[in-house]
């Protein structure tokens, strides 16, 4: 998936899952996707962080978490967290059928742990259906093959892997 | 105790970074690459996001701890983060990009405290497709900068070229102590 190319609907529908995410749990004051390769997708953010450098560190972090799980043999990395004095980020990756996405979820310090994790996994859940039911529709419309068009010659394509 | 050592790789995306500590690490490197999303920048498969990390144990026993760093800008918070505590800096430029000498200030600048130190090395990779800029331009553009670092060429892929590089790196770092302590002296 080339980021810089996101089809508008996709992206529409993955600020609105962003967008409730942030709604709906008291004492979040951000909301991120990003790709794992540290891009901005969709972004909410209340205070004066800046969305594409959060984006950028939470993919490093992402990559840092897991590659260090992997390191000690504790197994596949279901979230990374980080607590500071004043608030807490949750990341979590985004089930889908490509494994592109990370839900970022920003919290003051007082939020619930656990209703944090609940939540930002409900959103990720949304966004992977979100991006597999695009990537079916896309694969369908086009075909695998023709799909590569979609960029320019010998990139990648967006839709198949 | 064994001596250790820590010298970072950076340079741009597709310079090469991963390529060269896995050419001579002597563990299986840790890496954190994953798929790339941005074909606009650099049309591969996969991008370093946080570090790659390899190791090397030099004849004298000393262990060279070896970090790569992610190339993009957007990474370059982690560039001050893994140069802490370096001996020295491999800045791998890439001679395909559209603008390799502005590649070159970028990551100059970047890891000046090194450079100026004299703990820095260049190794421009691809001219065997993209002669130019010439080492002689690259020299220049140095001069320009009043930045004294050894300009090589350098095919990451081969073990031998990268050993090449840390070679004339440690002879930098040696000829500016030297000289640093004999003006000291004086």
């Amino acid at each position: 998936m080339n980021v810089r190319a996101i089809p508008q609907e996709l992206e529409a529908a993955f600020d609105r899952e962003i967008k409730q995410l942030h709604a709906r749990v008291a004492g979040v004051i951000g909301c991120v996707l990003a790709t794992t390769d540290g891009r901005r997708v969709a972004a909410v953010v209340d205070n004066e962080a800046d969305p594409q450098r959060v984006s950028a560190m939470v993919g490093s972090i992402v990559a840092l978490g897991e590659t260090i799980g992997r390191e000690v043999m504790i197994g596949q990395t279901q979230f990374v967290a980080v607590s500071a004095v004043s608030g807490m980020i949750l990341l979590q990756r985004v089930p889908a059928k490509r494994d592109l996405l990370v839900v970022g979820t920003l919290a003051r310090h007082n939020t619930n742990l656990g209703t944090l994790l609940h939540e930002t996994g409900i959103a990720a859940a949304a966004v992977g259906i979100v991006f597999d039911e695009w990537l079916k529709s896309a694969n369908t419309a086009s075909g695998a093959t023709e799909h590569r068009g979609v960029e320019a010659a010998g990139r990648p394509p967006l839709a198949d892997s | 105790m064994t001596q250790e050592l820590k010298l970072v790789f950076a340079g741009s995306m597709g310079a090469g970074k991963t390529t060269a500590i896995r050419a001579i690490s002597e563990i299986e490197p840790i890496t954190t690459e994953v798929q790339n999303t941005d074909f606009v920048e650099f049309d591969k498969e996969e991008t370093t996001v946080a570090m790659d990390y390899g190791e090397l144990t030099l004849q004298g026993g000393e262990k060279l701890r070896l970090y790569g760093t992610p190339g993009q800008m957007r990474f370059q918070f982690m560039w001050p983060i893994l140069a802490s505590g370096a001996l020295g800096a491999v800045l791998l430029i890439d001679n395909s990009r559209p603008d390799p000498l502005a590649d070159l200030e970028l990551y100059l600048e970047a890891f000046r405290s090194l450079a100026d130190a004299g703990a820095a090395v260049v190794g421009v990779g691809r001219m065997d497709r993209c002669p130019q800029p010439s080492l002689e331009d690259y020299a220049e553009r140095l001069a320009q900068l009043d930045i004294v670092v050894p300009v090589m060429p350098a095919d990451v892929r081969r073990r031998d070229d990268v050993l090449d590089i840390l070679e004339v790196l440690f002879q930098q770092i040696e000829a500016t102590n030297d000289v640093s302590q004999n003006a000291v002296s004086e």
